[in-house]
């Protein structure tokens, strides 16, 4: 099997491309934007798994050993990076070597703490970290990508630059119809069954009041659950968000007796068939959106 | 106050057929000693659902059923052939087994699908609160189904648990009531783990049951106080979910834990000769004394060996008599405390202020940009820190107590506790 794989990663070696690993679907499809065909990208998550709950298989140690550059969200989303990096001791990869992207470092994050740790004061601030969700911090995102590509291939320092800046120039054409369709919806308020969508929710002006699940894996309480559905009642709030990963049990119960409508919107991209690629992300969500409040009761 | 009725009204009502249906199987689970039979079916059943969902068949469509049902019924012919292997190792062994590589082949399954991680935390937890009309109505008729089933063939059905060699002499096939047992076991639990959740259904199974037979031994009665004691724990264990903002799965879990623990604790005062009642009852206070000078003793031995240490009997002693602390402080120590506890929480309502802020931001007002909310971050850290610095002067305070506590605090409790220890000790074991 261990042959399989390594003659697998052949091809993009033998053809000279850059071999890049990214911890997500969307990473991965933004430095396809910046790398073209000049790299060659795999992401470690799937997009029909949770990548905050994603465990690492052997193969992926395997594609850390012989890749070129590793691109992570950091902010905490995905630790379990580390551990594969060790595991793998590809020193251009370890943290601040020539191989090693952290896309949240040049990004505003939000809900950051300083949670220190115990009496030794140590502080690590992480924020939230879904913060693709934004399309206007894909400009940092890829500007990350670009300066990583550039150091470890700096003969197409031009290229990348450019084939970032025109990725930059159509997502920012695409954001303004975007928030044209999504503008009925400002200031209107949901309920999100995590909190996944500060970023999203900053960009297209839209007011998460509350969750089902306020702790991520721990099952709401029927008080909570009473809580919300008196808000959505009172503040005539009509949508409820959830991922296609999570249950519909509770969205769906809430919804109905509240007059709602469930709307599925896609974390990542590949969480929905429609939202193959990161632009093709924010078509299926803002989609999604608009057509729920367009069709509410 | 229609809200939380109509919220509670549903769940409690599954709670009371999951009762009924579960104490009757669960004294049959207990007399057979496979007490993890119920995870190991629910396990194969969920695994023939997964194999469904993989096949393209939506969740609790006909097809995911039939499938989860015919996994099911595989599972029930090899519980049953398990009674002929059973010689040299028990029969739990091989549940455990099923159990086992049925919930690892369903991961391996799952590890390909969306909903993947959603579909295993379900089967653990399930979800209760989410139970509707239908779905009452539904396993209202299954569990009546099956009950009937089981009421008509009661004898063979009690027999092959209970007296298994005397139902073989007598010429009974017992191959055929075991598999009919395991099978219409297997067509409960599957439904009962997709609402309740393995974890609540295993209480369900075992603990009213386990309650009956501590108490009698007639299988009517056993059945009786099962009912009662089940619906006693699910009515308090939703009572508590609601009125304490828990969970509700594990909430009744623990509620069922506690009924059995508290049942078992007070069986000796119930089940004692009228004659004997009150020196049983004196021997529970003994016992009570015996445990809270023991911890009293180990308690105060640890803080004098590690005054810095976590002290959980100490903390809650100074929680409720501030003075077991204060005591030991000076003037200017106590004054230094109480400053960093009110600025720690000015501090923390200033880093709430800001973040209200910020969210406000996102849907009204002005826009902050991406330089303004770093700014703001920024901010609310120096205040989180800040707080932390005060947070850190409070417990550098409980730490000087504590050293002074060490001694001056620690031997008279001992001396006291092991007094209470010499006293007690003996007038317990004069009691039966």
């Amino acid at each position: 099997m261990l042959f399989c794989l390594l003659t697998s990663s052949l091809p993009a070696l033998a053809a000279g491309k850059i071999s890049v690993v990214a911890t997500t679907p969307d990473l991965a499809s933004l430095a396809r934007e910046v790398g073209g065909d000049l790299i060659e990208t795999v992401a470690l998550t799937q997009s029909s798994n949770d990548p905050e709950a994603f465990q690492p298989r052997p193969a992926d140690v395997i594609k850390l050993k012989s890749a070129q550059l590793v691109v992570r969200v950091g902010a905490d989303f995905d630790l379990w990076l580390d551990r594969l990096l060790s595991q793998a001791g590809n020193a251009n990869l370890m943290k601040g070597a020539v191989g090693y992207v952290d896309t949240s470092a040049g990004v505003a994050l939000v809900e950051v703490s300083a949670a220190s740790l115990g009496t030794s004061g140590h502080a690590h601030g992480a924020g939230n970290p879904h913060y693709w969700l934004d399309p206007h911090n894909a400009e940092a995102i890829t500007g990350s990508i670009l300066e990583g590509l550039a150091r470890i291939d700096p003969s197409h320092g031009r290229r990348y630059e450019s084939q970032r800046n025109a990725f930059l120039s159509s997502l920012g054409e695409r954001l303004k119809t975007w928030e044209a369709r999504l503008a009925p919806l400002r200031g209107v308020s949901v309920i999100a069954y995590h909190n996944a969508w500060p970023y999203f929710a900053r960009r297209f002006r839209l007011n998460v009041v509350d969750y089902i699940e306020p702790k991520p894996g721990i099952p709401p309480s029927p008080a909570h659950l009473a809580r919300l559905l008196g808000r959505m009642k009172d503040e005539h709030i009509r949508i409820v968000l959830k991922d296609p990963f999570e249950s519909p049990r509770i969205p769906d119960m809430l919804a109905s007796r509240a007059a709602g409508a469930v709307v599925v919107l896609a974390p990542t991209v590949g969480a929905v068939k429609q939202a193959d690629d990161y632009i093709g992300l924010f078509d299926y969500n803002v989609d999604a959106l608009a057509q729920a409040w367009a069709a509410r009761r | 106050m229609s809200d939380i009725f109509s919220f509670m009204f549903y769940p409690f009502a599954a709670a009371l057929l999951l009762t009924g249906i579960h104490t009757y199987l669960g004294i049959h689970v207990l007399r057979r000693n496979i007490i993890f039979v119920d995870l190991a079916l629910a396990q194969i059943s969920a695994l023939g659902a997964t194999v469904a969902f993989m096949l393209g068949h939506a969740p609790q469509s006909a097809g995911a059923y039939g499938y989860a049902l015919t996994f099911t019924l595989a599972g029930a012919v090899l519980l049953t052939l398990s009674r002929g292997w059973g010689g040299r190792v028990s029969q739990e062994t091989f549940v455990g087994v099923i159990y086992v590589v049925s919930a690892a082949a369903a991961f391996l399954l799952v590890d390909k699908a969306p909903q993947g991680a959603e579909h295993i935390k379900q089967l653990l937890v399930g979800s209760l609160l989410t139970v509707d009309s239908h779905d009452l109505v539904r396993l209202a008729l299954l569990y009546g189904a099956v009950g009937a089933f089981h009421w008509l063939f009661r004898k063979r059905f009690l027999a092959v648990s209970f007296e298994p060699d005397a139902a073989r002499r007598q010429g009974a096939r017992l191959w055929l009531w075991d598999f009919l047992f395991y099978a219409s076991f297997g067509v409960v639990v599957t439904s009962s783990v997709a609402v309740g959740g393995v974890l609540l259904v295993f209480s369900f199974l075992i603990i009213p049951a386990a309650i009956g037979a501590l108490y009698f031994t007639r299988i009517a009665a056993r059945l009786a106080a099962g009912w009662l004691m089940g619906t006693l724990a699910s009515s308090l264990g939703l009572g508590a979910s609601f009125a304490w903002d828990l969970p509700t799965g594990a909430a009744m879990v623990c509620a069922f834990g506690a009924m059995l623990l508290v049942s078992a604790l007070v069986k000796p005062l119930i089940t004692a000769p009228r004659s004997l009642k009150k020196t049983v009852a004196r021997g529970f206070v003994a016992m009570g004394a015996v445990a809270v000078a023991a911890v009293l003793a180990l308690s105060s031995l640890w803080l004098m060996i590690k005054p810095r240490a976590d002290h959980p009997v100490l903390d809650l002693m100074e929680a409720s008599l501030p003075a077991v602390r204060m005591a030991f402080l000076s003037r200017a120590e106590i004054e230094l405390m109480n400053d960093a506890s009110r600025d720690a929480e000015h501090y923390r309502q200033e880093a709430q202020k800001l973040n209200g802020m910020e969210r406000d931001s996102r849907w009204h007002g002005a826009e902050l940009s991406d330089y303004e909310l770093q700014r703001l971050s920024s901010y609310t850290k120096s205040f989180q820190e800040m707080r932390n610095g005060e947070l850190f002067v409070q417990k550098e305070m409980r730490n000087k107590a504590r050293e002074r506590q060490s001694w001056a605090l620690g031997i008279p409790v001992l001396a006291v506790s092991l007094a209470v220890l010499g006293i007690v000790w003996p007038l317990r074991r004069r009691s039966p």
